[in-house]
């Protein structure tokens, strides 16, 4: 037996064999499953399920979410609220920074800037205050 | 194979099995490319890379990457060696990426108006501070492409290069789209998932990317890392890909309401009629040079998203570059050091000059 597959140059491979199977069916099976996600119905499907799953879940959210601002309120705590609050103003804050910032990058180009005097030539470089000037 | 190494197969598997489950479970070095912050703003920032090159060697016209704000950017900079990012500075750009962050609870109301009209603008402006040119080039990547499209609308001044790649802006073709058929308002209520989570979980939205192609996703995948285990090169890829795809954001509440309803069910920015802030997103108004990239193969966002946006600009420096490859493939695969980056590189560099 071993004789006559030697003298064929190659052996049986039962794993390569099933691996092409596996391949094969895979590939048909990932070819008809984008297919199927590309439908009205599945997309009815998966809508539904999430649908479902919201409206089952929302009054426990609520509840907890209930629970959880009136435990905090007792306990003189922050809840969410407040720190989602207070994030929107250090937000602003930031915001009004930046603003600055291009203000004072623009201010600093324009000092960079030699001066053109009425006559069109430009000004003499400006001097720096010496130290211990007062 | 003979019966004996098939004997020896089996008696592997649990050692086997093991190995799997670690590299499942690793975590891979990602995003090594050494960078600064230069500015932030919120969960946003400015990163700057530090160049390779000396000044001189360098285009003097710098580039922004911005990517989707539901996936973390280092997919652009994946892992030495397969980097986009590495692969640009040593090709010598002035490079910077705007990192969006994760939204928080408190962050839910923030909409596109918001990331286009105050974050963009507020990075640029640093971009222009830092790097010391009036102009620069923008490089979007899927919802990335949006935002850089509207910002390229709004605020065109100084935007000298555009590249969009795999950029969801048109649509209209809902049969092409499987998202659009998804989210269609017979059968998606986008207000009652943001009333029940704010943002739009990243779990959701890794749910959705994966739905599109489910046994791909949830099974070959897993497969050709159990076929590969004893390639070091593969698992290292492997790791590495599964890291980033696994590091699941949430999508801010406002924008993920805007991006169902202004775009996936009314088009509103392809007919000329989406409005950020009281402006109007005119698309008459880019006059950048345009490289539009698509992927052939693209299940995410299908070639017909892409096209449109090139009749509409009124670049006169266009072109649309079609690429063989998936969403995430073409940038990150690993051909695309020899075919997507090299192609961008060389329509942009003599851009940049």
């Amino acid at each position: 037996m071993a004789d006559k597959q030697a003298s064929n140059g190659k052996d049986y491979d039962p794993v390569s064999a099933f691996r092409e199977m596996r391949d094969n069916y895979l590939d048909a099976w990932a070819k008809a499953m984008v297919e199927t996600v590309n439908t009205d119905a599945y997309a009815k499907a998966t809508g539904m399920m999430l649908d479902t799953y919201l409206s089952a879940s929302s009054p426990f959210r609520e509840a907890v979410e209930k629970a959880m601002l009136q435990t905090l309120q007792q306990l003189s705590m922050p809840s969410r609220a407040d720190f989602v609050s207070l994030a929107e103003r250090v937000t602003n804050i930031e915001m009004k920074l930046d603003d600055l910032d291009a203000k004072l990058d623009r201010v600093e180009k324009l000092l960079a800037q030699p001066i053109v005097v009425q006559t069109g030539k430009p000004a003499p470089a400006r001097r720096s205050r010496k130290k211990g000037a007062k | 194979m003979q019966p004996v190494e098939a004997v020896e197969e089996l008696a592997s598997l649990p050692e086997k099995f093991q190995a799997f489950t670690r590299a499942v479970k690793t975590r891979a070095a990602i995003a090594q490319t050494p960078k600064e912050v230069i500015w932030t703003l919120n969960k946003a920032k400015l990163y700057r890379y530090v160049p390779v090159l000396p000044a001189e060697k360098r285009h003097p016209v710098p580039l922004i990457l911005v990517f989707a704000l539901m996936n973390r950017p280092y997919i652009l900079d994946l892992r030495p060696g397969h980097s986009f990012v590495e692969f640009m500075i040593q090709s010598g750009y002035d490079l910077y990426l705007l990192d969006w962050g994760e939204p928080g609870p408190e962050d839910k109301n923030l909409k596109f108006d918001d990331y286009v009209l105050d974050y963009m603008p507020r990075a640029i402006r640093k971009l222009k501070t830092v790097s010391g040119s009036e102009e620069f080039s923008m490089l979007g990547w899927c919802i990335g492409a949006i935002l850089t499209t509207a910002y390229a609308a709004l605020r065109p001044e100084g935007l000298r290069n555009l590249i969009l790649l795999t950029a969801p802006l048109d649509f209209s073709d809902k049969e092409h789209i499987t998202f659009a058929k998804w989210v269609d308002e017979r059968f998606f209520d986008v207000d009652k998932v943001l009333a029940a989570f704010g943002n739009m979980p990243g779990e959701l939205i890794d749910y959705g990317a994966k739905a599109l192609k489910p046994v791909d996703n949830y099974v070959l995948n897993y497969l050709k890392l159990w076929d590969n285990l004893d390639s070091p090169q593969v698992v290292e890829a492997w790791q590495a890909m599964n890291t980033w795809v696994t590091d699941n954001i949430p999508l801010a509440g406002g924008a993920f309401r805007q991006l169902i309803v202004d775009l996936y069910r009314n088009n509103l920015l392809i007919r000329n009629e989406w409005v950020l802030r009281g402006e109007l997103v005119d698309l008459t108004n880019i006059r950048a040079n345009l490289l539009t990239v698509i992927a052939g193969a693209d299940h995410i966002t299908p070639p017909c998203q892409s096209k449109a946006i090139m009749d509409l600009v009124s670049s006169k420096d266009k072109e649309l570059f079609h690429i063989p490859g998936g969403h995430i493939g073409i940038m990150a695969g690993s051909a695309a050091h020899c075919n997507t980056w090299p192609h961008i590189n060389g329509w942009l560099a003599p851009r940049s000059e």
